[in-house]
Parts: structure tokens; C-alpha cells; sequence
């Protein structure tokens, strides 16, 4: 990997850690639990590994994000996820932030094009 | 499947022990569910070397379990600068401190001898790295109190935090030399070449071959010796050179080295002019002497007359030309402050 490549990979993860919060807790207005999760996400073309995801769900729920609950389906205990009523106060809040900040990424590539 | 339970073992044991289990379970339902997909859409179970591609592609077992960790720091980027900061200044005076003890304990015994002031050096890098150790421990267990009592820890921010716009340094620029400033390893450096100097120095009068090499011996066996005010130029020189390092790690520990002030220049220079007024103003410039005047006189006389003048001649050129360049710089100095003061009007 060249270092151009090596800087541009930093910046990318850079640039998803945030809005991957931002889909999960989008995607977490309905209940998943991990592994349906990832697929929901890939399946709307964002593919996230298992090792960012799953820690992803525990931070969010340790922040009161999320609320979870283990429960049985298809003969398996899984842990169930949701948006918490702080999460989609918060999550209210970060859209907002991410579509002004589209909105003026947007303008600004648009005036200097 | 037997690889998955040995994959999911493996991961539990770098977690932390309070949540594996949980961990474990949830990760072992989610990786069994994607197995089932997987399976379902080949309609057969995976091969050895398929199970063995996919436990690769989920990560190694310490990886996978180190994204479940918070993020641990011995000294974290909140405290780092304060650290820093204390870490320069504690191994600076542990140095000053360390060399005024060592020099009293050397002296208090009389003249210093050279495997003192050795042995002192050489015990001066355990000090530093005891001191380094203790500072990053007191500030590895302040990183560990603020993680885990969640504080805002305000007095902990670096000092260049509690600062004012009017506190802050007169704007400094060389437009005539260009140069650059003064980094901070070329200050520190310039400190420890004037210690080691010091010690150098300090070695001399009980191992003068540091100094004269091979000379050393001749002059052991020849008639000379060198005059007491010899002794008199040398510790001026010793003194001059103390002064000259106080003055370096002040400037370090006052964060002044880029650029450092002319007037601390212009008196280096000044009285950089002592030791040499010493030797010029001995009396019949005797500043070497014979070893046994009443033998000797009459056969060295004519050549110790020699060196003495020759002494004093080079004593005195270098004299000429420490003080004219002492003038031109005092001259430079007093035209920059009237042109300061020309331009304020």
C-alpha cells in the first residue's frame, strides 16, 4: 500500500466511523438483533464488518442509546436491539447535524465546480 | 460446529471477565445465524476449508475481542501535553540539581578528583531515567483517575491552557539573519555539549592530559610550571562555564530557547573578558614560573622570559579581538534599540 493509499484509507475510515453510528441508529428506530442488523445495513449498500458492528451495539447501549433485551427466536437466545428514548432524542439531533452538513458539502462542491 | 466454538474460546479469553459471557453469547448467536445463511445458500454445510476461510475473514480471536475494550491509554492525549511539560522540566532541574549536589559533594572534599567528577556523570542517567519513571507513574495513576471517575479534570489541563491574549510574547522576527529559530533538541543539546565542557573542565587540574595529552608529562618533567594565576583563569573559566549552563537551562525551563535574548549574549561576552584580563594583568606577565627559581633562574631564565611574553602577546591579541567584537556588537545593540525607538515615534 502506497502512502497516498495508506491516507486515503484513514481518512475513509475517518469519514464512516461517524455516519455508521448514524445508520445504526437509524436503522435501530426497528428491533435487530447483530446479525440481521448487518444484513438490513448491507442490503441498503452499507456493508460493515462483524468486529466494528457488534462492539458498535454495546458502545451505543453502555451510552443509553440503545436498549436491548435476550430473547428467544428460532430455537436461539439472541440480544435484541432498539433506539432508547435518549437514542432517538440524540439521533433526532445528529440527522439534523449530518443533513446540514451534507447540505453545505453539497453547496460547496457545487460552487467550485 | 467445533472450529466456531474453538474460534468463540479463543476470543473469550482476551475480554474482559465481567461481560465474556455475555459477549460470547451474543457474538456465538450472531455468527451461528450468518453460518445457517451461509449454509442455506450453498444447500450443504460448509467444507473444512470454507469453515476454515471464514473464521479467517472475522479476524484474529485478539483483535475481535480488543474492539470490544475502551479505548486505554497509560497517559491519554487529555493529560499528554501537562506531561510533557512536567517531564522537560523535571528532568531539567533533576539535572541542575543533581550537578550543584554532586559539585558540593565533590568539593567538600577538597580539589575535585577526576574519578569523583567521573563516577558523578556517570550516576547522572540513572537519576534521569528514576526521574522520567516516577513522573510518568504519577501521571499514568492521574490518567487512571480521570478514566475511571469521569471528572473533568480542569486543573489538569497543560498551564499554556490558563493563558491571556495580553501574557503572550512580544512578536519576534529576524528579518536580517533569516535564521530559523531554535529547536527544542538543538537547546537541549547545546545544554549537555556545555555540561559535558563543564566536566571536562572540572577533570583537568587532577588529569591535566585531558587537556595537554602527551604535553602533560613533558611538563611534569620539564623546569616549568604554570603560575597561580593559572589557577585564578581556570576557575573563572569553570565559572563562566557554570553561568553560561545556568543560563541555557533557564532559558529551557522558561521556554525561551528559540530565541534567546542578545543582552544575555552581549554579557557572556563581557565577562567572557575576566579570565583574560586576569592572565593580561599579571604581574612582569609571569604567568608561568619555574619549579626551582634559586636552580634554575640562571638557565631558563632567558626562555621562561620567552613563553611568558609569548603568552601574553597571544593573551593579548585575543583580548584585542574579544573586545572590538564586544564593541561592534554593543554598537549594533544600541542602533537596533534607537531604531525601535525611532520607529515607536
Amino acid at each position: 500500500m502506497t502512502a497516498t493509499d495508506n491516507i486515503f484509507e484513514n481518512l475513509r475510515l475517518e469519514l464512516r466511523r461517524g455516519c455508521l453510528t448514524l445508520a445504526v441508529l437509524a436503522q435501530l428506530r426497528q428491533e435487530y438483533y447483530g446479525y440481521t442488523l448487518r444484513k438490513a445495513l448491507a442490503d441498503l449498500g452499507l456493508e460493515i464488518d462483524e468486529s466494528t458492528l457488534y462492539p458498535l451495539l454495546r458502545r451505543l447501549e453502555a451510552q443509553g442509546l440503545l436498549a436491548s433485551e435476550w430473547r428467544e427466536e428460532e430455537k436461539r437466545n439472541k440480544r435484541f436491539y432498539r433506539l432508547s428514548a435518549d437514542g432517538e432524542q440524540i439521533f433526532g439531533q445528529l440527522l439534523e447535524e449530518w443533513q446540514a452538513i451534507n447540505a453545505s458539502i453539497n453547496a460547496t462542491i457545487n460552487n467550485t465546480l | 460446529m467445533d472450529l466456531l466454538d474453538r474460534y468463540l474460546q479463543a476470543v473469550k479469553k482476551h475480554l474482559p471477565w465481567q461481560r465474556q459471557d455475555d459477549i460470547i453469547a451474543e457474538l456465538k448467536a450472531n455468527l451461528e445465524s450468518q453460518l445457517e445463511d451461509k449454509e442455506a445458500e450453498l444447500g450443504r454445510p460448509l467444507t473444512a476449508l470454507e469453515a476454515d476461510e471464514w473464521i479467517k475473514q472475522l479476524g484474529s480471536p485478539i483483535q475481535v475481542a480488543a474492539a470490544y475494550q475502551p479505548q486505554r491509554y497509560l497517559i491519554g492525549p487529555a493529560i499528554f501535553p501537562t506531561y510533557w511539560y512536567v517531564l522537560r522540566l523535571a528532568t531539567l532541574w533533576c539535572t541542575v540539581i543533581y550537578s550543584i549536589v554532586s559539585a558540593v559533594q565533590i568539593f567538600s572534599g577538597g580539589i575535585a578528583n577526576g574519578n569523583e567528577v567521573l563516577e558523578a556523570v556517570l550516576r547522572l542517567p540513572g537519576a534521569l531515567i528514576t526521574t522520567v519513571a516516577w513522573v510518568t507513574l504519577i501521571f499514568a495513576v492521574i490518567e487512571y483517575g480521570i478514566t475511571h471517575s469521569q471528572t473533568k479534570w480542569v486543573p489538569m489541563v497543560p498551564p499554556a491552557v490558563a493563558w491571556s491574549p495580553g501574557n503572550l510574547p512580544s512578536f519576534v522576527k529576524d528579518p536580517v539573519t533569516g535564521k530559523k529559530p531554535r529547536s527544542f533538541a538543538q537547546a537541549v543539546a547545546e545544554a549537555v555539549v556545555e555540561f559535558f565542557l563543564l566536566v571536562w573542565l572540572l577533570l583537568i587540574p587532577g588529569h591535566p592530559w585531558v587537556l595537554l595529552g602527551p604535553g602533560a608529562l613533558y611538563l611534569q618533567g620539564s623546569p616549568f610550571q604554570l603560575g597561580p594565576v593559572f589557577m585564578q583563569f581556570f576557575w573563572c573559566v569553570v565559572a563562566l562555564s557554570v553561568f553560561q549552563l545556568g543560563w541555557r537551562c533557564l532559558d529551557l525551563a522558561r521556554g525561551t530557547w528559540q530565541n534567546p535574548r542578545q543582552a544575555q549574549k552581549n554579557v557572556m561576552q563581557v565577562v567572557g573578558l575576566i579570565p583574560l584580563v586576569l592572565l593580561l594583568t599579571v604581574p612582569n606577565h609571569a604567568a608561568v614560573v619555574l619549579k626551582h627559581p634559586a636552580l634554575d633562574q640562571v638557565r631558563y631564565g632567558v626562555t621562561l622570559n620567552t613563553i611568558n611574553q609569548g603568552i601574553y602577546r597571544v593573551a593579548l591579541i585575543i583580548f584585542v579581538i574579544a573586545l572590538i567584537q564586544t564593541i561592534v556588537d554593543f554598537v549594533k545593540l544600541g542602533i537596533s534599540a534607537y531604531r525601535k525607538r525611532v520607529g515607536a515615534i
